[in-house]
């Protein structure tokens, strides 16, 4: 049984004792090492709008001025593997989101169609009964941007004929339309940007068998991407006509939204999921051991995380690998404390210049970073090794073994030790070692850190030690490990995978390989400049082309 | 006379259709003093009064030492300080399942978590070797015995969600972050979430019904197409994404359906109101309280007969501060050392939590008795114990009489059978006529007859 056998192997842990996988010699990578020459993308499918994205779509759709649900009161965005946009391809919609989306619905369209102007604006006519042929217009109208895609005629006649059978039940005509916009907005043509795309052409014998997506369908793939919103009348006509068939135009397209203020949240909301930040969000630190904590610090923690970002991305050239030493960053008065830097107030995140003293630079040294990766009283080398292991050069760490107990000894009664001291238990012992020398030896940089974020020189009462390696390069401190890690090839092509993954909805397979390294050689030529990676990524064959799905009509 | 399951798969869209355009809407009803027979054990027309299975899950695992009864068989003995003493004065309803294990291939947490809530082992979704995500390969036990109650006595909800404490887990997939699942053949998620809040709980069930009827019909009309958009659009896509628009169409449909179910002759409760953090600290007490009342209401009024309880998700981090932690529980489990005190101090807070909403249903008439005289309620958590992530010896709960089905009362200890044959008895509990449950290597075909009256 095929589950069992995956099982065998994850159960091998990283020494291959149990399960009989082999130990590697370097550390593992998730990156599957058999390389194929045939571009193989995955398979189409439909992808459900993020809350955020719905709320941007209701806003293209309805007016910038529209009221929309807040995000607590839509159907929760799932992550998987990090990113909600790998989530969205794996969702569906439960019982209690349908009734969600049936009331948020009608909650956002209520206060238009009960005010005659703002209706009539919405349509663009007045009609009186749902024989005005500026109904159909409408719905051919305004379905087309709803739904990202032109109706058939079948589709057009339902909407109108729900209208009238409603009209029967309604007080107003006008709440009647209210009901027949309700039927567009509930559909799954609008919740879900549907993937089916086209077969190629005999021009491309070498993507035979291969879909490409068409061009209003890349359209929204390109505009949810780079903005989390639907395309424009505009760019649907553009797709229509088939301009985004030539990459020139695409690329300038994209270089123009990435140039301008609206082409930035959308990205940082990649690099939110990427460094899994939105759980900052809900920080809880031990109050008494740490009076700097306070319930709005750990959301001003992933505002300094995602301002640092955008700065490095936008504004300080685009360096990908800047973002580890920069010494520029952004803080308020809670943030400026756990700092230790002086004169900042109030709760707005303003530029600071970190001192030159050797302690801090990047984000490996942002008090988000540190906090999310420790405990509630206590920091965490293993965490902290852990996310730079798995989370920033994309290798992986099995589960500890079953069975065995994860505590750590307790000190001999009357003796002092550090965590790290402490720790010197996975190092001795032959059933942790395996797998802790890939995260504790790196989490040990940052023992200079509290839980907190917060410098200091003593744990338990003892200097820290923070000398340690990474994979055999020594260091001393997060400094200088962040130096290291900025450098290290792992980084860059990383971060180029895993917005690789965040672009196509899915994790990348063995057939995405070529894809893949086309996309990383492109990263390292242009500088690791994540704006240029993104243009590189809409123009990726992976992002325009997808397999037949298993099962399909 | 009991119903019988039809032998054969039903086909959910028929069913659903049959419902909405058929006479059986109107069981949301209250039963009627005059629609029982003179007993008050059955309908008048000698069907039984309908039993609720429940799911009640909590996180991270017990200290066996102190959970495990001394004594087999009848009126099970604690030990000392034993994590079930809330349950004592409920002890008549309560039996307790130990020596079965996780059968399908295990991983930490992920694996417990499936075969426990559902009866089979947890998808693996992608080709990741080890940092994996999960959800679940088969539906959870809550949603088969949905599947049940709406082929035969259908409610106007086919099941209820909800959850106590808010920690979610964020990197392991849903297994991490839901209970209630409904299965998934080619790694889709297709979950039901559970309501965190009583007062958004309140809202959603006592607010059915309000609109105006021509308001219901105009809703239902639109449902109506847009169920026939889903259908026109499944047509163009592959399997996996019309597994996905299947749920769609059926939660659509749910709703539809429910539009015209009277439910008048519910008594609302007042409305429960917020419940922040006090100094700091999740009132989960307070917010189990609410909960625990409000699905009492709602199993009164045959809201549902299907149901989960969301205590504390798998692998929780949620913060036992009455336990006297300060740190995440998972976090605890793995650094608190031996004799693990506030693991089990937090064990028998999560039991006193229990006790109360098992006390809520025993003090809510039903029929000649109460509400737990009519439940059959599984109690499960995804390990044996949190510090090793062991899965043998898994602590599992029946509470409820079941309508007489169920002992309650008596402590059966296995000797390494599959833990889904205490899943199979709690189903049989809720009158299911099911004689197997199960899937691949946790599959079973014997039930728990030392717990059964059948």
């Amino acid at each position: 049984m095929a589950l069992a056998a995956v099982a065998g192997s994850v159960s091998g842990g990283c020494t291959g004792e149990l399960g009989g996988s082999q130990r590697p010699d370097t550390p593992p990578t998730t990156l599957d090492p058999e390389t194929t020459a045939t571009f193989a993308p995955g398979p189409a499918t439909i992808h459900r709008l993020t809350a955020v994205q719905l709320q941007n779509s209701w806003r293209a759709l309805l007016g910038q001025d529209v009221a929309v649900p807040p995000e607590g009161a839509l159907p929760t965005d799932d992550q998987a593997y990090g990113f909600r946009s790998i989530a969205a391809a794996m969702k569906t919609i439960s019982p209690v989101e349908a009734e969600e989306y049936e009331a948020a619905t009608y909650a956002v369209l209520e206060p238009i169609f009960a005010d005659g102007a703002r209706r009539d604006s919405l349509m663009g006519c007045a009609p009186t009964t749902t024989d005005d042929p500026c109904v159909r217009a409408y719905f051919e109208r305004f379905g087309r941007l709803a739904w990202r895609r032109r109706l058939e005629v079948e589709e057009v006649d339902q909407l109108v004929a729900v209208t009238k059978k409603v009209s029967e039940y309604t007080a107003s005509f006008g709440d009647a339309l209210k009901f027949g916009t309700a039927a567009v907005l509930q559909s799954p043509n609008f919740l879900f940007r549907i993937e089916v795309g086209e077969p190629v052409g005999p021009e491309e014998p070498e993507r035979e068998g291969l879909l490409r997506l068409t061009g209003v369908e890349l359209a929204s793939r390109i505009t949810y991407l780079l903005l989390d919103a639907p395309p424009s009348s505009a760019i649907l006509d553009a797709a229509e006509s088939g301009l985004f068939d030539d990459a020139t135009t695409v690329e300038a397209g994209v270089r123009m939204i990435l140039d301008s203020p609206e082409g930035r949240p959308a990205l940082v909301r990649f690099f939110r999921d990427f460094m899994n930040i939105a759980r900052l969000d809900g920080l809880d630190k031990n109050a008494e051991q740490f009076p700097a904590f306070s319930q709005t610090l750990g959301v001003s923690m992933r505002s300094e995380i995602e301002k640092l970002f955008e700065h490095v991305v936008f504004e300080e050239g685009g360096d990908f690998r800047s973002l580890f030493t920069t010494r520029s960053t952004f803080v308020n008065e809670e943030l400026a404390r756990i700092y230790g830097i002086e004169g900042v107030t109030g709760p707005d995140l303003v530029p600071v210049s970190l001192p030159d003293d050797g302690r801090r630079a990047g984000l490996l040294t942002t008090p988000g970073f540190l906090a999310m990766n420790a405990h509630k009283t206590a920091t965490s080398p293993t965490h902290r090794g852990r996310f730079v292991r798995i989370g920033l050069l994309c290798q992986d760490v099995p589960p500890p073994p079953i069975g065995v107990s994860t505590v750590l000894p307790e000190p001999e009664p009357g003796k002092t030790l550090t965590l790290r001291q402490r720790l010197e238990e996975h190092r001795l012992n032959d059933e942790c070692k395996s797998c802790h020398q890939l995260m504790d030896p790196i989490g040990f940089g940052f023992e200079h850190f509290d839980a907190l974020g917060q410098w200091r020189e003593e744990d338990n009462g003892l200097p820290v030690d923070v000398k340690s390696d990474l994979d055999g390069k020594p260091f001393e401190g997060a400094v200088e490990l962040a130096d290291l890690v900025a450098e290290l090839p792992e980084v860059g092509a990383c971060i180029a995978r895993r917005f690789y993954q965040h672009a196509v909805g899915r994790l990348d397979g063995k057939g995405d390989r070529p894809a893949v390294e086309g996309l990383i050689e492109s990263f390292v030529s242009n500088n690791f400049d994540f704006k240029e990676l993104v243009v590189s990524m809409v123009v990726n064959d992976g992002f325009r082309y997808v397999a037949v799905p298993k099962e399909s009509p | 006379m009991k119903r019988s399951l039809p032998r054969r798969a039903i086909d959910r869209r028929g069913i659903l259709k049959g419902i909405v355009g058929g006479a059986l809407v109107g069981v949301g009803v209250p039963m009627l003093e005059a629609m029982l027979d003179e007993s008050g054990t059955a309908f008048a027309d000698g069907d039984p009064l309908p039993t609720r299975f429940g799911l009640w899950f909590f996180g991270n695992g017990v200290r066996l030492s102190s959970w495990t009864p001394t004594t087999q068989g009848a009126n099970w003995q604690l030990p000392p300080d034993g994590e079930l003493a809330a349950l004592l004065p409920l002890k008549e309803y309560v039996s307790v399942v130990s020596g079965l294990n996780v059968k399908t291939p295990r991983h930490p947490h992920h694996s417990g978590m499936s075969a426990v809530c559902s009866g089979g082992p947890h998808l693996k979704v992608d080709n990741v070797r080890d940092t994996i995500v999960s959800t679940f390969k088969y539906k959870s036990v809550d949603q088969f015995a949905a599947d049940h109650f709406q082929a035969t006595t259908p409610s106007p909800y086919r099941s209820l969600e909800v959850a106590v404490t808010r920690f979610r887990g964020t990197d392991e997939g849903t297994s991490f972050q839901y209970l209630s699942h409904n299965g998934s053949q080619n790694g889709e998620t297709n979950i039901n979430p559970s309501e965190e809040s009583p007062q958004a709980f309140f809202d959603r069930l006592f607010s059915l019904g309000t609109a105006a009827p021509l308001v219901l019909k105009a809703r239902a009309s639109v449902l109506d197409v847009v169920a026939g958009q889903i259908e026109a659009l499944e047509k163009r896509l592959g399997n996996r994404d019309k597994q996905r628009l299947d749920q769609h169409f059926t939660s659509v449909r749910e709703i539809e359906k429910r539009l015209s179910a009277p439910l008048a002759e519910c008594t609302k409760p007042g409305p429960p109101g917020d419940f922040g953090d006090v100094s700091g600290n999740e009132q989960m007490a307070e917010k189990n309280k609410a909960m625990s009342d409000l699905l009492a209401v709602a199993l009164a009024c045959r809201l549902t007969q299907s149901y989960s309880v969301l205590f504390s998700t798998c692998g929780s981090g949620v913060i036992m501060w009455p336990a006297g932690s300060k740190d995440g529980q998972h976090y605890m489990n793995h650094t608190e050392p031996a004799p693990y005190t506030k693991q089990h101090e937090s064990v028998k807070f999560t039991m006193g939590q229990l006790a109360y909403f098992l006390d809520r249903l025993k003090a809510t008439p039903d029929g000649a008795g109460n509400l737990l005289d009519q439940s059959s309620i599984l109690v499960c958590t995804e390990h044996a114990e949190g510090w090793t992530h062991s899965q043998d010896d898994m602590p599992m709960l029946i509470c409820g009489k079941g309508g007489g089905r169920l002992k309650g009362n008596v402590h059966f200890r296995g000797t390494g059978g599959t833990t889904s044959r205490a899943l199979l008895t709690a189903l049989r509990g809720a009158g299911l006529p099911i004689g197997a449950y199960g899937y691949e290597a946790a599959a079973t075909a014997a039930p728990i007859a030392e717990l059964e009256n059948l």
